[in-house]
């Protein structure tokens, strides 16, 4: 590309675009990430069919907007309590029996999870891609000559509300403290008197809710199929793992940087390379600073 | 090691692997003729697996309605294949355990490889109807055919639509023209990216400015590869979708304002889908895409027998789903007329006779579904030539047929796109 | 075979009815099936030895099975070489893979491990993917048979005593690590790496040289599956599913015994397999209904037997030496 054309205003268009794709993307990202950074930092749980679940509130915003025509901004209020049930009931049915065990058969809990639910949707509702198309979905809203999607929009500012709102909870309610608490040392919380199935059972509640809730947000962005969660899940690891475990605020900025990897990735090197270097840095943080970027050094080992 | 739990488990083996539902079947009772049919029916591949299972039963019932397959009704021993370890068992299975001689399927490249190996070395004939990978019939093996072309007939055909018809309506020679590839990178999308370029470069000189690929399982946002192309300022983009990424690409484009004067994809996937026009509905208009034959298509360009099959096959899926036939319809739909024309030529199912047969084969265009015609390699493979196949373009909400004009009503429009607002 | 008879009447059943079955079944399908439980029982074992053994539990190995496929199938397509050498060429690539994974295991715990095994293996798939001039990126290798065992071109009943052969390597691996002294350091690191350490061994190098040995096995059975298949397609050979797979059996049979690979693969693989058969012609909306019973089946095995069906022998065999 022509030197001299680097910093003329085309340039700085496509960088002012570039910014606020990585934005948006990363907006995404730490919506589906905040469920999944609240199980894996308060119970140590690797959970494979975290996408599975976000498949499942993208379903529930298809059939509510198919079949009684309702917004999906207007289902992610009720998609909040619908997903805390279940995720209650995930927990109570599957994972509760496996929670004092070892990783390894939590893990292979969850892939076998991961697998019923891909199947059932497949079942149920067959593995023809669906599309929810609210009215507001080619809506773009413009400053200067960059383009802001609407819907993307909303997404990053309620993931903005809902990381504000989860780390408020963890911090200044007797029941976050509680969360943290059990995360730091499950033993002591015990002898402590904390009721730990009481405390996982929350926050798997919670995790799922909010997973479900990203799920009913994120339908109208893209297609709607019974393995859509493997799009986001391993992404959505590396987010987690950047952040830091159970650390809210760390998952939003990882959400940040994996997207600003993504995009800068795709924009100077093609779409075919982005997911290496994600991977390539998710490898490289865990070996010089598992804790995250943003984690406390040594909070890595706790619990594990 | 307690006898007894080895005991259980050696039992178990035994009986799950030994013992089927019902006994070992081989072929069914006199009036039945049986084939095996191998689609991913799970997976990722699931939606059009299951779509070219019903083409395929849609046009078994027109096959018995004509009296079926040598004297006898034809019938199906339906096998899932998810992945190629899957494919190579369940293809086993059909011919040890269902004792079939033919097997057709099966969708995907990756399935049809090892499917067909399997099915070479039992001696048993493998019909594809659809997978598009240009080694399939290089292999040396002999009884492995194949009715639909491949990709490098794919990026044919596109080229040939670019250079014959898009390039003299945009009064730019072919050499003159800009032309941006971007595709899916699983085989299908290589295939017939590479072959398009390939053409596109060699034959007729067309610039390539761009070419990139993408895995469109986990592909979220094509923000960067748009203001790249934006940049590069391309005539044509010549695009292989696969799913939600062709509804990502057009819906940013718009976005982001990126103008073009044309985008062409291949194949019943992506923006050849049904789905593409659900998402997008008006918006979707203008998109090429390269299929069997849509609205518009005329039955009077076909010969009489081609026309005669060609509406019983749209009556029935019209019936069945209650809409017009998809690709995976036709390309599977089509595939098992192809066999039924040999099977009555051959009246065998033994290799040898039945390859002469296929052989023997030599219809023009316009002979049966599709407006195909039939003309068969040595290689086994139906000459691109003989399998007809048409530029389709999203038209308020449809997928019509636009080109080649003589077998169709419709003609093409908004050639060039022009703005985003303007394609009503 | 001392290994076998010692005190392993298990194995001896296993193997033995194994090898005994094509003398006496024809049918291609059965076959077809005893070989895919032997080689996946293989690769679970050499799964187990860095999961089970060391401890190292690892959700990437596909990273090695698909070196291994890879490996064998150009060597073949590309150099017109045989897939033995390709073989070979594999097991090198795969310990280079082993020691940067051997690496990561030694500072990475638990989950964290597992992850970053997962994205050891993607990177290589998309790497593959990518590299389009020489693995056909995307497309894939088809592999071609051609028969003689040079070409590892067998027949089914060849292919049963190939897979045995394989089973049988990665069981006296595993017998090995079970009896010798490296075996005894070994899962002294697996219960308390520190206090292995205090009483001097050398955890590190232990756990490296384990992972090493278990990516090495894994990539000879990546490149016999290659040539028994024909076709490499890198979506599957370094997916998740595989090396989810091959845990699968080694944790439901019973990690860390030598049999019990095995008898997870018997299990999954035939359950599998039947199930497959069974739904798969049912009506096409059905098709999923086999796997939703694959899931559940595997949670409730997963919960309930958690040793194992290894695990179940050993508990019955301590009930009764109370009764």
């Amino acid at each position: 590309m022509d030197p001299a054309r680097l910093l003329g205003p085309a340039q700085i268009d496509v960088l002012a675009q570039l910014a606020v794709a990585t934005i948006l993307l990363g907006g995404i990202y730490a919506l589906i990430a905040v469920g999944l950074t609240l199980i894996f930092g308060i119970m140590r749980v690797v959970n494979f069919a975290h996408g599975e679940f976000l498949m499942l509130g993208m379903y529930l915003a298809f059939w509510t907007f198919a079949l009684y025509s309702v917004d999906p901004y207007v289902v992610v209020f009720v998609s909040i309590p619908v997903f805390f049930v279940v995720g209650l009931l995930s927990y109570v049915l599957v994972m509760r029996g496996v929670i004092h065990a070892s990783h390894n058969v939590q893990i292979f809990t969850t892939v076998g999870l991961s697998v019923v639910l891909q199947n059932v949707a497949l079942v149920a509702w067959s593995g023809d891609f669906r599309f929810v198309r609210p009215w507001h979905l080619s809506t773009v809203l413009r400053a200067g000559s960059t383009t802001f999607n609407l819907t993307q929009v909303v997404a990053f500012l309620i993931a903005v509300a809902l990381t504000i709102s989860l780390v408020a909870f963890m911090k200044w309610t007797h029941a976050g403290r509680v969360m943290r608490a059990t995360a730091q040392d499950r033993d002591a919380a015990t002898l402590m008197g904390i009721d730990t199935d009481r405390v996982y059972r929350l926050t798997f509640a919670i995790g799922i809710a909010a997973v479900g809730a990203a799920g009913v947000l994120v339908a109208p962005l893209y297609s709607v199929y019974p393995t859509a969660g493997l799009q986001f899940v391993l992404l959505s690891y590396v987010v987690v793992v950047l952040g830091g475990l159970g650390d809210m605020l760390g998952a939003m900025l990882g959400s940040l940087i994996v997207a600003a990897v993504e995009v800068a990735g795709s924009y100077l090197f093609g779409t075919a390379w982005k997911e290496i270097f994600y991977f390539i840095l998710f490898i490289l943080v865990l070996v010089f600073r598992p804790a995250g970027l943003f984690g406390q050094r040594g909070a890595e080992t706790l619990g594990v | 090691m307690p006898r007894a739990t080895v005991t259980i488990i050696v039992a178990t083996l035994a009986v799950v692997l030994g013992g089927e539902p019902a006994a070992v079947r081989g072929q069914s009772p006199a009036g039945e003729y049986k084939i095996g049919v191998l689609e991913p029916l799970t997976g990722p591949l699931a939606f059009e697996g299951k779509r070219h299972l019903e083409g395929l039963e849609i046009v078994r019932d027109l096959i018995n309605e004509r009296g079926g397959v040598m004297g006898k009704k034809l019938a199906f021993a339906v096998a899932d294949a998810t992945d190629p370890t899957a494919a190579a068992s369940e293809a086993n299975r059909l011919i040890a355990r269902e004792g079939v001689k033919i097997i057709t399927g099966t969708f995907s490249s990756r399935l049809c490889g090892a499917a067909s190996e399997v099915a070479a070395r039992h001696n048993v004939i493998y019909w594809e109807s659809s997978c598009v990978d240009p080694r399939f019939n290089k292999r040396g093996l002999k009884h492995v055919y194949r009715t639909e072309i491949d990709a490098s007939g794919f990026g044919w055909y596109n080229v040939e639509f670019i250079a014959k018809h898009l390039a003299p309506r945009l009064n730019l020679k072919p050499n003159q023209l800009k032309i941006a590839f971007l595709s899916e990178d699983s085989s299908y999308g290589q295939g017939v990216t590479e072959s398009a370029r390939q053409r596109a470069k060699q034959e007729f000189g067309m610039q390539e400015l761009m070419l990139e690929y993408y895995n469109w399982t986990t592909l979220n946002d094509m923000t960067p590869t748009i203001l790249k192309m934006k940049q590069l300022n391309p005539d044509v983009v010549h695009h292989i979708g696969f799913g939600n990424d062709a509804v990502l690409f057009w819906r940013q484009s718009k976005e982001q304002n990126f103008l073009f004067k044309a985008l062409v994809h291949a194949g019943a996937t992506g923006y050849g889908g049904g789905d593409f026009g659900k998402a997008l509905g008006n918006d979707a208009n203008g998109v090429f895409a390269l299929l069997e034959p849509g609205p518009g298509f005329r039955l009077e360009a076909l010969r009489p027998e081609g026309q005669q099959i060609e509406r019983a096959f749209r009556e029935a899926v019209q019936k069945r789903t209650g809409s017009y036939p998809f690709g995976a319809h036709q390309l599977a739909g089509s595939g098992l007329w192809l066999l039924k024309l040999v099977l009555d030529r051959a009246q065998s199912d033994d290799p040898e006779k039945f390859r002469a047969a296929v052989m023997s084969l030599d219809l023009p265009i316009g002979s049966t579904i599709n407006g195909w015609g039939v003309k068969f390699s040595e290689l086994g493979q139906n000459a691109n030539e003989r399998v007809q196949h048409y530029m389709l373009q999203w038209q308020n909400g449809q997928l019509v047929t636009v080109w080649p004009e003589e077998f169709t009503t419709l003609r093409a429009k908004w050639i060039p796109l022009g703005s985003w607002d303007q394609r009503k | 075979m001392s290994f076998l008879v010692r005190s392993r009447r298990g194995a001896l059943v296993v193997f033995g009815l194994a090898a005994v079955t094509p003398l006496v079944v024809r049918d291609a399908y059965f076959l077809d099936s005893l070989v895919l439980i032997l080689l996946w029982g293989a690769l679970s074992a050499a799964w187990n030895v860095a999961g089970g053994y060391a401890g190292q539990v690892s959700i990437g190995h596909a990273s090695f099975f698909g070196i291994g496929a890879y490996a064998a199938a150009l060597m073949v397509t590309r150099f017109g070489r045989g897939p033995w050498l390709g073989m070979l060429v594999g097991v090198v690539l795969s310990i280079g893979a082993g020691f940067i994974i051997g690496f990561l295991s030694n500072r990475l715990k638990g989950p964290y491990f597992a992850l970053s095994t997962i994205a050891f293996s993607q990177v290589l798939l998309i790497g593959v993917s990518r590299w389009r001039g020489f693995t056909a990126g995307g497309e894939g290798i088809p592999v071609p048979f051609r028969p003689g065992f040079a070409t590892l071109g067998l027949g089914h009943v060849g292919w049963v005593y190939m897979a045995l052969a394989a089973a049988l390597l990665c069981y006296r691996v595993e017998v090995y690590l079970e009896r010798s002294r490296i075996g005894y350091q070994l899962a002294g690191v697996r219960e308390d790496e520190d206090a292995a350490e205090a009483l001097g061994i050398p955890a590190r190098r232990l756990k490296v040289f384990a992972v090493t040995l278990s990516a090495a096995l894994t990539s000879v059975c990546g490149s016999l599956w290659a040539q028994y298949v024909g076709f490499v397609d890198p979506t599957y050979v370094f997916s998740v599913d595989l090396s989810v797979r091959f845990a699968l059996n080694a944790i439901i049979g019973g990690m860390g015994t030598a049999l019990g690979p095995y008898l997870g693969s018997i299990l999954i693989t035939s359950l599998e397999t039947y199930l497959r058969a069974t739904f798969s012609g049912v009506k096409t909306g059905f098709a999923g209904i086999y796997l939703i019973i694959y899931g559940t089946a595997l949670i409730l095995v997963v919960r309930f037997v958690p040793e194992g069906l290894a695990g179940i022998a050993a508990r019955l065999r301590a009930r009764r030496a109370h009764a």
